[in-house]
């Protein structure tokens, strides 16, 4: 081994430093996508009828608000803090990357239940949910990978 | 500076989502685009709005109240969509509150293939329409969607209605997949488009589009009075 190449604890750290951005990264997304569904959700857009099947009667339904707020919202607020865990656990926040795992579980059993209610309460499906659910499960598989770093470490 | 790097990022971001959200939000509120075909409109309230031209839609449409009256309220709407039927008891109370000074006009606007039953519905209200029973169709459909927005086969349901208002059956049976019904929803369905309609129930308030969330009955009330006060 030359002595230019990297040791392991150095791999490892390198390989949880890049999965702390790509969530970073996918948080922002999630992050644009829930925003889009408050402001629509705010200004009454969307429970309008449109082309597209499924959102009007997805994000018009009880569900859609909690506690007197747009769900979406919350999301919303629940992405904001997964980006800013993700990038304190870059700068060396040990806490931040441990409850970054929690909530992205969180998210996770909260984005199966929604699925749930689409298909078998609502009977619709919304793309801008699916696609939040999509960034969830993907951020939920990386958090997996790095609580396995973390414990190989 | 590193120790305050990931908290400026932060903060960064949290900016970028506010002036984005309140941007987005200024967009989706601010909708209000001045329509109409009509030249006997009166002239909309802010002198600096531009109208817009629609062709023509089907004719003669479906119209309630008379043409002399100040405010005419022209609504595109789909008789499958949950928001347009929920839209549909205001605008029965904003007819019975402003009778004669309103007038309503139905286009259709069907969101096929959203919608799987919006084009037989449609029909449905086109073909009692060649009968002069439109509004009878139109408010079965809508008092009743929750009933057949889930069946599988419409057509008995909507036999039903027919029966119930009175059609002549056979005739009912032709027209729903002739010509002149199907040319009729494609007329008002390019009149939409032409005026930007993207989904239902969008409405126009002599010849201006009346944002989304200015439909329930109380914000409409407000918008309808002050057409007709302006008119006065």
């Amino acid at each position: 081994m030359s002595s230019e190449s990297s040791t392991a604890p150095e791999v490892t750290a390198k390989r949880r430093n890049l999965l702390f951005i790509v969530i970073g990264v996918l948080s922002l997304c999630g992050l644009a996508d829930a925003i889009y569904l408050t402001i629509e959700h705010i200004t009454g857009q969307s429970v309008r009828c449109t082309i597209i099947a499924g959102c009007s009667e997805v994000l018009s339904s009880s569900y859609a608000v909690v506690g007197g707020y747009p769900l979406a919202s919350i999301g919303a607020l629940a992405y904001f803090t997964v980006f800013s865990l993700a990038i304190l656990a870059l700068f060396g926040y040990r806490i931040a990357g441990q409850l970054l795992t929690l909530l992205v579980l969180a998210m996770c059993l909260v984005s199966l239940w929604l699925i749930y209610l689409q298909a078998f309460v609502i009977h619709a499906f919304c793309q801008f949910c699916l696609l939040s659910a999509i960034i969830t499960f993907t951020m939920t598989g990386l958090a997996l990978l790095l609580w396995k770093a973390r414990n190989i470490s | 500076m590193k120790k305050i790097l990931p908290f400026i990022i932060i903060l960064l971001v949290l900016g970028v989502a506010l002036v984005s959200a309140w941007a987005l939000k200024k967009r989706s509120s601010g909708t209000v685009t001045p329509v109409t075909n009509n030249p006997n409109s009166p002239a909309p309230v802010n002198a600096n709005d531009t109208v817009v031209t629609g062709v023509a839609g089907a004719e003669p449409p479906h119209i309630l109240g008379p043409n002399s009256a100040p405010a005419r309220l022209e609504e595109f709407g789909d008789f499958e969509c949950p928001p347009c039927g929920l839209f549909h008891p205001v605008l029965v109370q904003m007819h019975k509150e402003f009778g004669d000074k309103l007038q309503i006009t139905f286009r259709e606007f069907p969101l096929a293939p959203a919608h799987q039953h919006a084009i037989a519905a449609a029909s449905a209200a086109e073909a009692a329409g060649l009968q002069g029973k439109f509004w009878e169709m139109h408010d079965l459909l809508y008092e009743n969607q929750k009933a057949w927005h889930e069946a599988f086969d419409v057509r008995p349901i909507f036999e039903g209605f027919a029966k119930q208002i009175g059609l002549d059956m056979n005739r009912y049976q032709n027209d729903l997949n002739g010509d002149q019904v199907a040319q009729r929803i494609l007329n008002d369905g390019k009149r939409g488009h032409s005026m930007g309609v993207k989904g239902t129930p969008t409405v126009f308030l002599n010849g201006r589009e009346v944002p989304f969330e200015s439909l329930p009955a109380d914000k409409l009330r407000v918008l309808i009075n002050l057409e007709v006060t302006n008119h006065k």
